[in-house]
């Protein structure tokens, strides 16, 4: 009976109910304390498309945390997809947005792993760099766009990614093809052999250079595809300095510690997702309940300490920075 | 080395602005952005030499200035003196649920990061809190030079002649064997981040002084501008035996001196970035030492 | 029959200014299993990591089945037909046992880009039970096996391709009784095959036994390869040290007095999980020697006297001060000391320098009203790195550059200078070459002499037969008899209490 109970603690259903219990016990929670406002199933529709987008940039996000790495430059970068995507737009319609998003994104994903593999300094700070530079081409690409309202989609024929069903259709292709990269291909074992050991990953042979620079591009496409979402809900972008594109790089990052908490249960993508829903849930729940919006950040700090604590400890004994 | 980067970059931008940076105004212009900085780094480096990171030191910044803002009309030093405990506080929380709990640290801090900004932002949502003009009417520099000068010898001393200092190197190179070594690195840790929160508590007075009211946004991106110039000051990103005082010193300086000279060379503000960035990443390819990092991450 | 199936031809290795390996020139016989052995530093893992794509060749060559052998990687090394099998961890924590045994090789389950984890994971579990581990499950993260089924994995991820020839490397220190018995029935049917088998060890006897042919290294060179049954482990230390090695290797003494007098008495002492229960007296002046099979729980217990375990219950006294010992810090400050078999994780810190090391434990006493002074420390290691004769540029100079002999030389220098009165030594010879050996026993005895006190932990049973007034047996977490010092104690009274 032990046995079973133990074999059930480590399979993915243990891991999907607790994620679902989660989910179910912030909504109920919200749900009771504001019965009219939160919850109801349109509003929960809303919840679900806003967290999707999160949630494709917190799968592209786990490439590299897998294997150690971290990348100040996410929210840069969904910035000047965004725009170049804006750009584009304007002389070739559809095409020259996702293209625009997703080219950028590849393109900046290369540039980062060229720089981080060719410069072989430590990801988190070549990134901080990385970040300010991006930033400011994000600051020249709005100038160069001759539009009334530079980096706005004012157009409302482009609009289509903006609400259901293309803002499902692009997210759910983007967690297929992660599901599919780490359960057929070799890029899911190579990143955790990487992550595991890179000294003994590369004695086997493991060409662990081409394998991140391959996870910088994978993120920054994920990050692409975000950044197409994101353009559309907002109906543009806004170019900013000051290293303020940080902000953005935190809502990805908590569904991704979703899904290395879960990696043990074998099912980071679903955890990524869930995750994500579940931080939406309780921001809106705050919202719901009236709590001022200065107390945002606050809960959102609480919130995912909790959350971390009751998932991602380390074990004692075991050293952790 | 990074000595060397410090004074060439002096020496290329006197070139580029024509001798302008190194007018006396200029000068302490450059001078009252660096207080603050290198203060709060002295905290950070102790906090990276164990090769920990801390994303909520710009946060605890924001949150002790309004503690100082409040407290000052009672008297500066009981303002200063709250402001470190305050401080002192919020870094004992992170280092809490980061020895406790095992947690990593830039996971903690960035939530912490996320709490403290919230709070702020709340108890300035009926506007920014000002001090009173007593308060701002210290704010001079040989004040500014000496309190720095202090807390920094004084850091300089502890991590250099007590047996802290030598523990932090240990627990940062190999933190098992310095614990079978008689190191206690739970506990030095804790310490450590605490100090960190107590350290910026005390540049909350320094902070308030020059900007005279805090508004929710208060101290926002400092923790990266300590980034940066601990970096730029040579520091390893993992901490142990390469980490050196001087990398504080430099790390300041360097980077305030390029915030100061840049605008005046590149008046558009999105060039000034780009010219930063792309500074930062050649200074950090040149100056980094690979050797010692077994394994770039 | 005596087909030579791989030979070298004057290989070198330089890492900088280090010459590892001169011109060795040796051949290897087609389904032999051929020792080799030498001290540290004689080059004998660095020559196996050429062959095996580990390390680059500076010069010379490999010639297998009478090509020249061109390899880069441990993956090429394999597609040749040569593997290894290392002495750290070989295995990645987070992959699932096939994904571990296959890594690198996936491209049979491969249709294009994609990968076939079922059929990989069926063909993993084939092979597992082939070599009779059907207990373990090719599918599970291989996180949830022990150190040792682990290192049986990766032996299996060595062999299953049928390589021409197998190096393995100071494995058997990893493994249990039962462990080895298994090693060695496939080393044996590797040789049954007609393979190759390089065997690096550094216990003598086991190379005796298992061996047909032996290889000795010195500096590098190659001084001697000898038919196992024509030589003994006399002869074969005579060859690895290169001068006639002292009879006083172990101590000769036998009159057995010890003082009364206990210095540390632990009563009922348990962590759950390794060991239970356990009560000794340690007296002054004497060398306590605990052995038993790698798992019986003594390594463990050697870390709970020292304070380093969680969990533990019972106590751990110092009575002539009255005192109970629960912490690390306590332990060192009342006196104890305590080097670990896991030397490089647990005794030294590898990236800092040696004076460091040395002054750690030391730094409250040599602090002056809590200040102190680089010049001193740095004085205060040097005398003592000198006093155990550490091979090495200076006291500056970081660890991790240093031999395993020096390593260990650096951690007892550390706590000569805080004059420790019990030292708890786990495995203090282990991995350790002839001369730095004879020189850590002189120590001990010095230190028997001086009135301190040593409890051994030791697997070599003829070390604890050799340098112990007492031996203490442990078996699968508790007591199992006592030996007291005698010219007629045997190796097999004490494995007859170990198994």
């Amino acid at each position: 009976m032990n046995e079973t109970i133990s074999r059930f603690k480590r399979s993915k259903y243990f891991g999907y109910a607790l994620l679902f219990g989660l989910a179910l016990f912030f909504w109920a929670f919200f749900k009771i304390l504001s019965p009219h406002n939160f919850g109801t199933s349109k509003l929960m529709a809303n919840y679900l498309q806003t967290s999707i987008q999160y949630a494709v940039g917190g799968c592209g996000f786990y490439f590299i945390v897998v294997m150690g790495l971290f990348d100040m430059s996410i929210g840069a970068n969904i910035v000047l997809s965004s725009l170049v995507g804006v750009l584009l737009s304007r002389q070739f319609g559809y095409y020259g947005l996702i293209f625009g998003c997703l080219l950028c994104g590849t393109l900046i994903g290369s540039f980062n792993g060229f720089l981080y593999t060719r410069l072989r300094i430590p990801s988190m700070i070549v990134t901080v760099g990385l970040m300010l530079v991006l930033e400011s081409v994000a600051a020249y690409v709005v100038k160069l766009d001759p539009a009334g309202f530079p980096g706005k989609l004012t157009d409302p024929n482009i609009l289509a990614f903006n609400h259901a069903p293309w803002n499902y259709i692009v997210a759910v292709s983007a967690f297929l093809l992660m599901a599919f990269i780490l359960r057929f291909t070799k890029l899911g074992t190579y990143f955790n052999a990487i992550g595991s050991n890179e000294f003994v990953a590369k004695a086997m042979g493991i060409n662990v250079e081409k394998y991140k620079f391959i996870g910088f591009v994978l993120l920054h496409f994920f990050v692409g595809i975000m950044a197409l979402l994101t353009v559309s809900y907002g109906k543009g972008m806004l170019a900013v300095t000051g290293m303020e594109s940080m902000g953005r790089n935190f809502k990805p990052l908590m569904g991704t510690f979703f899904g290395v908490a879960f990696k043990k249960y074998g099912m980071p993508v679903s955890a990524i997702v869930i995750g994500e829903f579940i931080i939406t849930l309780i921001f809106n729940g705050l919202v719901a309940l009236n709590v001022p919006t200065t107390i945002n950040d606050f809960v959102t700090g609480a919130v995912l300490l909790i959350i971390v604590t009751l998932t991602n400890r380390g074990a004692r004994g075991s050293v952790v920075k | 080395m990074p000595f060397i980067g410090f004074v060439g970059l002096v020496l290329v931008f006197s070139i580029l602005t024509k001798g302008r940076i190194l007018n006396p105004r200029n000068i302490s212009l450059m001078l009252s952005q660096v207080y603050v900085l290198m203060i709060a780094s002295l905290g950070v480096f102790m906090i990276m030499t164990v090769g920990g990171l801390d994303f909520s030191q710009g946060s605890i910044l924001g949150l002790t200035s309004i503690v100082f803002a409040w407290v000052s009309p009672h008297g500066i030093v009981l303002g200063i003196v709250a402001a470190m405990l305050a401080g002192a506080l919020m870094g004992a929380f992170n280092g809490f649920f980061h020895v406790k709990f095992k947690i990593a640290s830039f996971i903690v801090t960035i939530c912490t990061m996320y709490l403290f900004r919230g709070l702020c932002e709340y108890l300035t949502t009926h506007g920014p809190i000002s001090a009173s003009l007593k308060v701002l009417s210290l704010d001079e520099t040989w004040l500014k030079i000496l309190l720095t000068t202090i807390v920094i010898t004084i850091g300089f001393l502890v991590i250099h002649f007590t047996r802290l200092g030598y523990d932090l190197r240990a627990i940062g190179a190999g933190e098992i064997a310095a614990r079978f070594s008689g190191s206690r690195p739970e506990l030095t840790t804790f310490l450590v981040y605490t100090f960190a929160g107590m350290i910026t508590g005390f540049a909350s007075f320094i902070n308030v002084i020059r900007v005279g009211s805090i508004t929710g946004t208060a101290g926002s991106q400092l923790e990266t501008q300590i980034l940066i110039a601990l970096v730029l000051g040579g520091m390893p990103i993992g901490g142990g035996a390469k980490a050196r005082f001087s990398n504080i010193i430099f790390g300041s300086l360097t980077y305030s001196v390029l915030e100061r000279s840049l605008p005046m060379v590149f008046p558009v503000s999105a060039t000034q970035q780009l010219v930063k960035g792309i500074i930062f990443l050649i200074v950090v390819a040149l100056t980094i030492d690979r050797k010692s990092l077994r394994v770039i991450k | 029959m005596k087909e030579v199936v791989l030979r070298s031809e004057n290989v070198n290795k330089h890492f900088g200014i280090t010459h590892a390996v001169k011109d060795v020139s040796l051949e290897f016989y087609r389904g032999e299993v051929h020792g080799l052995i030498g001290e540290n530093g004689s080059g004998k893992s660095t020559y196996c990591s050429m062959l095996s794509g580990i390390h680059s060749i500076s010069s010379g060559r490999f010639i297998l089945e009478g090509k020249e052998l061109h390899v880069k990687s441990l993956v090429e090394a394999n597609m040749n037909g040569i593997s290894i099998v290392v002495q750290e961890m070989g295995t990645l924590s987070g992959l699932t046992v096939a994904e571990n045994i296959f890594l690198g090789r996936e491209h049979k389950f491969m249709h294009g880009f994609i990968k076939d984890t079922a059929q990989m994971n069926r063909e993993t579990q084939q092979l597992l039970d082939s070599y009779g581990l059907n207990r373990i499950n090719a599918s599970t993260v291989i996180d949830n096996y022990s150190f040792e089924d682990r290192k049986l994995i990766e032996i299996v991820k060595a062999t299953y391709f049928e390589p021409l020839v197998v190096t393995i490397d100071e494995t058997t220190t990893a493994l249990s009784q039962k462990g080895r018995e298994e090693l060695f029935k496939i080393i044996e049917h590797l040789k049954e095959t007609n393979k190759t088998v390089i065997f690096i060890s550094h216990d003598l006897s086991e190379v005796l036994a298992h061996t047909d042919r032996i290889s000795v290294l010195r500096d590098g060179a190659l001084v001697k390869t000898v038919n196992s049954n024509e030589v003994d482990a006399d002869e074969l230390k005579r060859l690895m040290v290169g001068r006639e090695l002292d009879n006083r290797y172990y101590r000769t003494d036998y009159d057995g007095t010890v003082s009364d007098e206990v210095v540390l008495s632990v009563s009922n002492l348990s962590v759950p999980g390794e060991f239970e229960d356990i009560s000794f007296d340690l007296h002054q002046g004497e060398i306590l020697g605990i052995g038993g099979l790698s798992e019986c729980g003594m390594h463990e217990l050697g870390k709970a006297i020292f304070g380093g375990s969680y969990d533990r219950t019972g106590s751990v006294l110092l009575p002539r001060k009255g005192l109970e010992i629960t912490s690390i810090p306590e332990a060192i400050k009342h006196g104890i000391a305590y080097t670990s078999k896991d030397r490089d994780n647990e005794s030294i810190v590898l990236a800092i320098n040696i004076a460091d090391n040395i002054t750690l434990p030391s730094l409250d006493i040599l602090a002056k009203k809590r200040v102190l002074k680089k010049k001193e420390l740095h004085a205060f290691a040097q005398s003592h790195a000198d006093r155990m004769s550490v091979r090495m540029t200076g006291i500056k100079q970081y660890v991790f550059d240093l031999s395993g002999g020096n390593k260990q030389k650096v951690v007892l220098a550390r706590w000569l200078g805080r004059d420790s009165d019990i030292f708890v030594l786990d495995s203090p010879t282990r991995g350790i070459d002839v001369k730095v050996k004879a020189d850590i026993y002189a120590l001990m005895s010095e230190l028997k002499e001086r009135g301190k006190s040593i409890i051994m932990i030791s697997e070599e049973i003829l070390e604890l037969i050799g340098m112990s007034d007492r031996i203490l047996i442990m078996k699968n977490g508790k007591f199992n008899g006592t030996f007291t010092r005698s010219v007629a104690l045997t190796e097999e009274d004490l494995i007859a209490k170990m198994v």
